[in-house]
């Protein structure tokens, strides 16, 4: 054996040992960061940068949140996918990378289910139709009446082109046959901006962060696209409850890159479980109106990989 | 009245121990991430949160609050200094700050910015303490043509901004106007002259553009020897003093960049850096010493330092009494109230008033705090001067590249900077100026959104933004100055008057 191949061979061992997933018991071994795909401050990484407290507290490694937004969630998906699996890099994962983004753009350079390990529910917030108070619309039938009587008259604002928001709308449209214009924003506060002050009609926005509003009675629910009613909402009918077809989840979750070892996935997931159950992490959650169902590790990865299906044949109908 | 009894329970809560330690922790963290050139208070506040969560509400905001109008002071240090903003609105302050120091007047410079921050500080709170609920219902009327108008009206001042020619600085705004277009379009969402290079989905940061321009362009002409050469400051109490002159120039133009910057900062969005570059250029229009601008005009230190500290404290009117974050740093503010359980909305100052008139009085007490802690670090800050070139411009280089890199954590940022360095440059060679391509650059890609919303929901019909009276109104006034710019009418009654 020639010296060259010798050293081939050791390098190649070598390789093979750094590479070997670190085990569970000695998990976490240093400092362990969340990808979050949003830019700080919004209620999803707020979401992280609790959890990450809660998790560091209890695994005896820091959780360090990274925000890596752009490109729709892509640049933070890609990030995760280009990290080890040795447990040490996970990601905030929510709809907008993984069931929106790889239909929305083709080319964004990851399989949403092949190449992660989807670790953990977190749970999940849903979208309404929202009405602004000067419209005098109440109902949802007034609504479909008023858009089929006056096609094209009526504006709803998203927040942003390919926004699930956005393409909820585009779905609403096709079922309903109504014809409404979209105008789009950039994020959901200067939108709802606009719909207090009547420069746009309606909206299709997610419903936490627009509960002051309707608390005060500038915004008017009139439908939710949550499977039953919401909590938050209970005199509000249900999209389905209305004969449309159309339920959306903005899902949370804990994702890994493919590949990570299933023992530390199930420590996470148990922890993290365990996290959700504090009073003071319910509270907060309700507060932030966001949903939870119990759902474990496995449940989760079929979930995600449902929603994916579920989602691409809308995103591509309001591409 | 009832605004002193607000008042008085405004102090009553800020004034506690606890209170005023995170007020100074604040405002001496958010002066240092000013002074340093490229990492501003987005970074500091986004790493103050998690401390945030164990403080009790108000305290957290006053302490991320702090950090935010705090580096709004310490942004003009490097300005000053080495022509290096600390903040992207500190740009203009460097357009009169940097020939102030080099005729060896950087501690009056530092002096004058100190006080000028103070001034516009101060007006800012009372602005937010006399108006906020008027300014909330003010925004709200501004719909998406009063917003195209204003940014219009922003532009065309702005153009006289910089001293090389009405065609070199309109060159430079259209060259800003075009970066400003790269990314992802937002009606359409089509990915416009990214080159399909991923990172440029999301458009250039104003940070890298700010800082490649003007900061490490420097970097770059200190390393050929480039900067006009080095003047020794004088460092002894008096020399560092404004003289009458200069304290004489002080108060017209400070209570009119206030004025300026209030405005812009009730505008979710507009901020800081738009605040800064109007204020300049209305008052280079208005001044009686219009030939010293870009000389080291006390007014142009003066100016854009009141504006965007004005606009630094109004912009959390909109944060508060709408919840609409005008910026990524007030939407980590935001964040820390969510966290607390307390939604910012119209209803925020009657449900929590000790909350909302603590962080007024918190204002007051920091803005005296930073007028306290900046004139006596002005004879340090002088002193960096003296540090020898060879040392202190690779230092400067590295926090640029540390900060430019904090803000999304990619290193295509960083390249990109240092691209931007290299134009910065190559525009310095050719005696153009980079303010105009700045002001551009931030105003650009706002007033196509507000123009194309405005369009989209009158279904094309331009004539909204003249049956509207807002919008018309703040237009016309960006017509008269264009004209006013193209006619020079002052020379035309000279050359009128001499061939008489």
């Amino acid at each position: 054996m020639t010296l060259r191949r010798t050293l081939l061979i050791c390098s190649a061992a070598a390789l093979a040992a750094s590479a070997f997933p670190a085990v569970a018991q000695d998990w976490p071994e240093r400092p362990v960061r969340i990808l979050v795909s949003f830019p700080p401050g919004g209620s999803s990484d707020l979401v992280a940068r609790l959890l990450a407290e809660h998790l560091g507290e209890r695994l005896g490694q820091p959780f360090i949140v990274e925000n890596r937004p752009g490109a729709g969630g892509t640049v933070a998906a890609l990030a995760l996918k280009d990290a080890s699996p040795d447990g040490h890099s996970f990601m905030l994962s929510n709809l907008t990378p993984f069931s929106i983004a790889p239909t929305l753009f083709p080319d964004a350079g990851y399989d949403p289910i092949t190449d992660f390990t989807h670790v953990s529910y977190i749970g999940g917030v849903h979208l309404a139709l929202f009405a602004g108070a000067e419209l005098g619309i109440t109902t949802l039938d007034d609504l479909i009446a008023g858009a089929m009587a006056a096609p094209g008259e009526l504006d709803y604002g998203t927040s942003g082109v390919g926004s699930w928001g956005h393409i909820v709308s585009a779905r609403f449209g096709a079922i309903t046959d109504t014809e409404m214009e979209h105008i789009p924003y950039q994020g959901s506060g200067p939108m709802q901006l606009d719909l207090r002050a009547g420069v746009i009609g309606l909206s299709f926005d997610a419903v936490p962060q627009n509960l002051p509003l309707v608390n005060e009675g500038v915004a008017i629910p009139l439908a939710v696209s949550s499977p039953e009613r919401l909590e938050t909402l209970p005199d509000v009918p249900t999209f389905l409850e209305a004969g449309l077809d159309l339920v959306a989840e903005n899902w949370l979750g804990f994702s890994a890159p493919g590949g990570l070892d299933p023992a530390i996935a199930a420590k996470l997931d148990e922890t993290l479980t365990d996290i959700m159950t504090l009073p003071e992490i319910t509270a907060q959650f309700d507060n932030w109106g966001i949903v939870r169902v119990p759902m474990n590790g496995a449940a989760f990865a079929a979930f995600v990989a449902d929603q994916y299906s579920a989602w691409a044949p809308m995103v591509e109908a309001a591409r | 009245m009832e605004l002193l009894g607000n008042l008085a329970l405004g102090f009553a809560a800020a004034t506690t121990v606890e209170m005023l330690t995170v007020c100074f922790v604040g405002v001496l963290l958010g002066t240092f991430v000013g002074v340093l050139p490229g990492i501003g208070p987005l970074a500091a506040v986004a790493m103050l949160l998690p401390v945030s969560f164990h403080l009790p509400a108000e305290a957290a905001l006053i302490l991320l609050a702090g950090v935010y109008y705090g580096a709004e002071y310490g942004g003009s240090t490097a300005s000053i200094l080495l022509n290096i903003p600390g903040t992207p609105s500190a740009s203009v302050t460097a357009l009169d700050g940097f020939p102030m120091a080099q005729k060896g007047r950087a501690g009056v410079a530092l002096v004058l910015t100190a006080i000028a921050s103070f001034v516009g500080g101060i007006v800012g709170v009372i602005v937010m303490a006399l108006l906020s609920p008027a300014l909330a219902g003010f925004a709200l009327r501004f719909g998406p043509a009063e917003y195209f108008a204003v940014m219009v009206l922003g532009l065309v001042a702005a153009t006289v901004v910089g001293g090389r020619g009405i065609v070199r600085g309109l060159a430079m705004v259209f060259l800003g106007l075009l970066l400003g277009t790269i990314g992802v379009d937002v009606n359409s969402g089509a990915t416009r002259f990214t080159g399909g290079i991923p990172d440029l989905r999301d458009g250039i940061s104003l940070v890298v553009v700010a800082m490649g321009l003007f900061g490490v362009s420097e970097v770059i002409a200190s390393i050929r020897g480039n900067t006009r050469h080095k003047v020794s400051q004088p460092l002894n109490w008096r020399s560092l003093m404004p003289n009458r002159d200069d304290w004489s120039r002080v108060p017209g133009p400070a209570l009119r960049g206030s004025a300026v910057g209030s405005f812009f900062g009730t505008l979710p969005g507009a901020g800081q850096t738009v605040a800064s570059f109007v204020g300049y250029a209305v008052e280079k229009r208005i001044s009686r010493n219009k030939d010293q601008f870009g000389h080291g005009a006390v007014e142009g230190v003066v100016v854009p330092e009141s504006a965007n500290n004005a606009a630094a404290q109004t912009a959390f009117i909109p944060t508060l009494t709408l919840g609409i974050p005008g910026s990524t740093t007030m939407a980590l503010m935001l964040g820390a109230l969510m966290i607390h359980g307390i939604t910012p909305g119209p209803r925020l100052i009657a449900d929590h008033p000790s909350l909302f008139w603590g962080l007024v009085a918190s204002f007051v007490i920091g803005n005296l705090m930073l007028l306290v802690l900046n004139i006596p670090l002005v004879g340090l800050w002088a002193r960096i001067l003296r540090v020898p070139h060879a040392m202190l411009y690779p230092i400067v280089a590295v926090l640029i590249c540390i900060g430019v890199y904090s803000l999304r954590l990619n290193l295509f940022d960083v390249w990109l900077t240092l691209g931007f360095g290299l134009l910065g440059y190559a525009m310095r060679l050719w005696r153009f100026e980079p303010a105009p391509l700045l002001i551009g650059f931030v105003l650009g890609p706002m007033i196509e959104e507000y123009f194309r919303r405005a369009m989209l929901l009158s279904r094309g019909d331009p004539l909204v933004f003249i049956e509207r009276p807002g919008s018309a109104t703040l237009l016309a006034i960006a017509l008269i100055l264009l004209v006013l710019a193209a006619l020079q009418p002052k020379k035309l009654l000279l050359r009128l008057l001499k061939s008489a």
